[in-house]
């Protein structure tokens, strides 16, 4: 019996997701728990393991291929066996591009004695074009594009990036027809010499991945809340200290705490004694957490995570250090799980490394605060009338006005900087 | 024009060569009295008497060496072979002596010989008696293979097969020989190695041998239903290929179905297909599909005979999976 693979939900909130890559190939055997496919979600792109052994007997879902949560995207079963027909796909087959049915042949990859037709509805449509965004990721990933030889040639002869096409050949293949109508409509002739002049200032068009898109939908959504900034300016002095004190304990071949690291241990910390900062605002309710689990803001290259280190406030500063190390370096390799993103009650940024001296952050909704913080460098301070060189700090803010108020997040980021300055405070 | 069958029109084009030739005879298995086991030389002997239409040995290996040896000596005899599946008998005389002649005297021995011999599925003949074995002589340099499917060509290839200088295996397909079409009142040659479009069309070759035209006229008929335009490619000569035709033909339908009732695997289909692959790559717009017999021996039983050999189905299937309206 064969058993369908369908699009797992692999967090909250996780409606679609994209097939990165496929990691088997059709006829293979799969063992289960075995990685079949890299999924890329909202959130972060991971291996997502076989649920079955046996054959990979048809994929479903093409690489670049945007899916819905619960479709079927591939079929595993016994070698040999047939793949069920018309169990493809349970529900909502006319929206899957790979599922070409019978019908849909007819209207858009029919043969030459209706090619004229198409290549009047080809022009017809031109203004939308046939490009389908999710299409084009495919050859961002560097996959092989399945087009024929005959489609090759022609979009070779006339400019046309097969990646942009969508094909509705057998399993997806691009075919001269589906090339020909992407001419007839001209949206995707890219000029033959573009690639030689694109040094003379052409516009680069460069299709938003589903990292970009999140970012800029949550970003949006963020821009919503009503939202304040406070500054505070931090003598580092004593925190010096604290990381001297700390590194010396460091072992052979252990993770060296660094400053970010104490500031998510006392940001927890004095979470705890604010929880309304450790909230996230719901609506009509505000959802206070009993434990700070602290996002930290990882750049990644075109893109940005946020990991979470939970009950940040229970942890030793070189526990915080190890977990950290280890998210980042996660992230980085493009191995984090969905779980690592679930569940921050407050965000850390930090910008210091680059040099910045203060900035803003935009929330991370629902989130209802997040903290900016810049470079540690010497500064002349005014102290009793004289001038003091101090290392200085200065953390920014910034906090949902519909749930926390000015006087709270000052408390709030004064017991942090307390902390900061005289850690034993936080004892 | 007259309307003959296959079988008149073969008959037709021996007995006009006879009649025009002194050089010109035939020999085989009961081809005199009986007039050949599918009656096609029937009526010869009162014709031309025992002398040229020769009653052999059960020997296949005797019938075709002396065939080479009087095609040697100068005449142009026409051998019959009763089943092809009987040629295996004869097989070092074809392969290592017919083929070789010309090309180990450097050209001062030629040999006009024509193997006709026929075969084929349809009728229950059984293992040893109902194989398509045209790959076996594609396979040989020295020789040429002719598989006509109409009337009209059958008569044509073999007067031009009778007239040629080197050794031809002529197939026949045991099915068609009561088929009937139109023919010329006089006999027009045919250009061995020149292909025949049967029916021209946009979407697909279907480049087909001997029983599959007709399987393939049929398919491209109701492809037509579905508004797939078909274009039916018939070599008539499988060695040498028509290959300008062939190259021509694909590159206006970009697509290509190769059918034959001999078995698929390493079949003369592949070869078609390679060459295809090779001359009109950048033409293709889909993998060229192959029709052909289960790899099995013909089964005896008819509802089995008829699974393991192709038809017109068969053909639609390839025809719609290589257009993509599966």
């Amino acid at each position: 019996m064969s058993s369908q693979v369908t699009l797992p939900r692999l967090g909250q909130g996780m409606e679609t997701g994209t097939i990165v890559r496929w990691l088997k190939s059709e006829g293979e055997s799969v063992e289960k728990g075995e990685a079949l496919y890299e999924l890329d979600t909202e959130k972060v792109t991971q291996e997502v393991e076989a649920e079955a052994s046996g054959v990979l007997l048809k994929i479903l879902a093409g690489e670049g291929e945007e899916i819905e949560v619960g479709k079927a995207i591939a079929v595993i079963g016994e070698q040999g066996e047939d793949v069920p027909e018309g169990e493809d796909v349970p529900e909502g087959e006319a929206e899957d591009p790979t599922e070409v049915s019978e019908d849909d042949a007819q209207e858009e990859g029919s043969p030459a004695p209706a090619r004229e037709d198409e290549r009047e509805r080809g022009r017809e449509e031109a203004p939308e074009g046939p490009s389908e965004p999710e299409q084009s990721v495919e050859s961002t990933n560097g996959a092989r594009i399945k087009a024929s030889p005959l489609a090759r040639r022609i979009a070779r002869e006339r400019g046309i990036e097969l990646s942009a096409l969508r094909g509705t050949g057998p399993d997806g293949r691009i075919v001269a027809e589906d090339v020909e109508r992407a001419s007839a409509s001209g949206a995707l002739s890219a000029a033959p010499a573009a690639a030689g002049r694109a040094l003379s200032g052409e516009v680069e068009v460069v299709k938003l991945n589903q990292m970009r898109k999140t970012i800029a939908r949550r970003m949006t959504e963020a821009w919503e809340a009503p939202a304040f900034q406070i500054s505070m300016s931090v003598d580092m002095t004593a925190s010096i200290r604290l990381r001297e004190a700390l590194l010396a304990q460091v072992k052979e071949g252990g993770v060296r705490p660094t400053y970010s690291d104490i500031l998510t241990k006392v940001v927890a910390l004095a979470l705890m004694r604010h929880r309304d900062v450790n909230a996230h605002f719901a609506g009509d309710s505000v959802k206070l957490f009993p434990t700070a689990n602290i996002g930290i803001a990882v750049a990644i290259p075109h893109g940005l995570v946020v990991p979470v280190i939970p009950g940040c406030e229970q942890l030793t500063i070189p526990e915080i250090a190890a977990a950290r190390a280890d998210i980042v370096s996660r992230t980085r390799e493009g191995k984090l799980r969905a779980e690592d993103l679930d569940g921050g009650t407050f965000t850390i940024s930090n910008l210091g490394m680059y040099g910045v001296e203060r900035f803003t952050a935009v929330l991370n909704p629902p989130q209802a605060g997040i903290l900016a913080v810049g470079a540690i460098e010497e500064r002349a301070v005014v102290l009793d009338g004289d001038f003091e060189i101090q290392p200085r700090m200065d953390m920014t803010l910034t906090i949902d006005h519909r749930s926390v108020d000015g006087a709270t997040a000052s408390e709030f980021l004064a017991t942090a900087k307390s902390f900061l300055e005289e850690p034993g405070l936080a004892l | 024009m007259a309307e003959l069958s296959y079988r008149e029109a073969v008959r037709d084009a021996l007995s006009t060569a006879m009649r025009r030739d002194d050089d010109v005879f035939i020999m085989g298995e009961d081809i005199a009295e009986m007039g050949g086991s599918m009656g096609v030389t029937q009526g010869m002997l009162e014709e031309f008497g025992p002398e040229r239409v020769r009653n052999t040995p059960i020997s296949e290996m005797a019938i075709v060496g002396a065939g080479i040896g009087a095609a040697i000596a100068g005449m142009r005899p026409i051998v019959e072979i009763m089943y092809q599946d009987f040629t295996t008998l004869a097989m070092e005389q074809i392969v290592s002596q017919a083929a070789k002649h010309r090309y180990m005297s450097g050209g001062q021995i030629k040999v006009p010989l024509t193997i006709r011999t026929q075969g084929g599925a349809g009728w229950s003949p059984g293992a040893q008696h109902a194989q398509q074995l045209e790959a076996w002589f594609v396979h040989v340099p020295g020789l040429k293979v002719v598989f006509p499917s109409t009337p009209e060509d059958v008569r044509g290839l073999l007067w031009s097969s009778i007239y040629e200088d080197n050794p031809i295996v002529f197939f026949e397909h045991r099915t068609l020989y009561g088929i009937k079409g139109e023919v010329p009142d006089e006999i027009e040659p045919i250009e061995i190695g020149k292909a025949r479009i049967h029916r021209e069309g946009e979407d697909v070759t279907v480049v087909a041998t001997g029983r599959l035209v007709h399987e393939s006229l049929k398919a491209a008929d109701q492809a037509a239903e579905e508004g797939i335009s078909v274009e039916v490619f018939d070599p008539r000569t499988l060695q040498p290929l028509d290959e300008d035709a062939l190259i021509a033909s694909v590159k206006k339908t970009n697509r290509a179905v190769v059918a034959h009732e001999a078995v698929t695997r390493m079949g003369w289909g592949a070869e078609v297909a390679a060459v295809v692959q090779e001359k009109a790559f950048d033409y293709l717009d889909a993998p060229i599909a192959r029709v052909g017999a289960k790899f099995t021996p013909i089964p005896f039983a008819p509802v089995m005979e008829e699974w393991v050999v192709p038809h017109a189905e068969d053909v639609l299937a390839a025809i719609k999976k290589t257009v993509g309206k599966e």
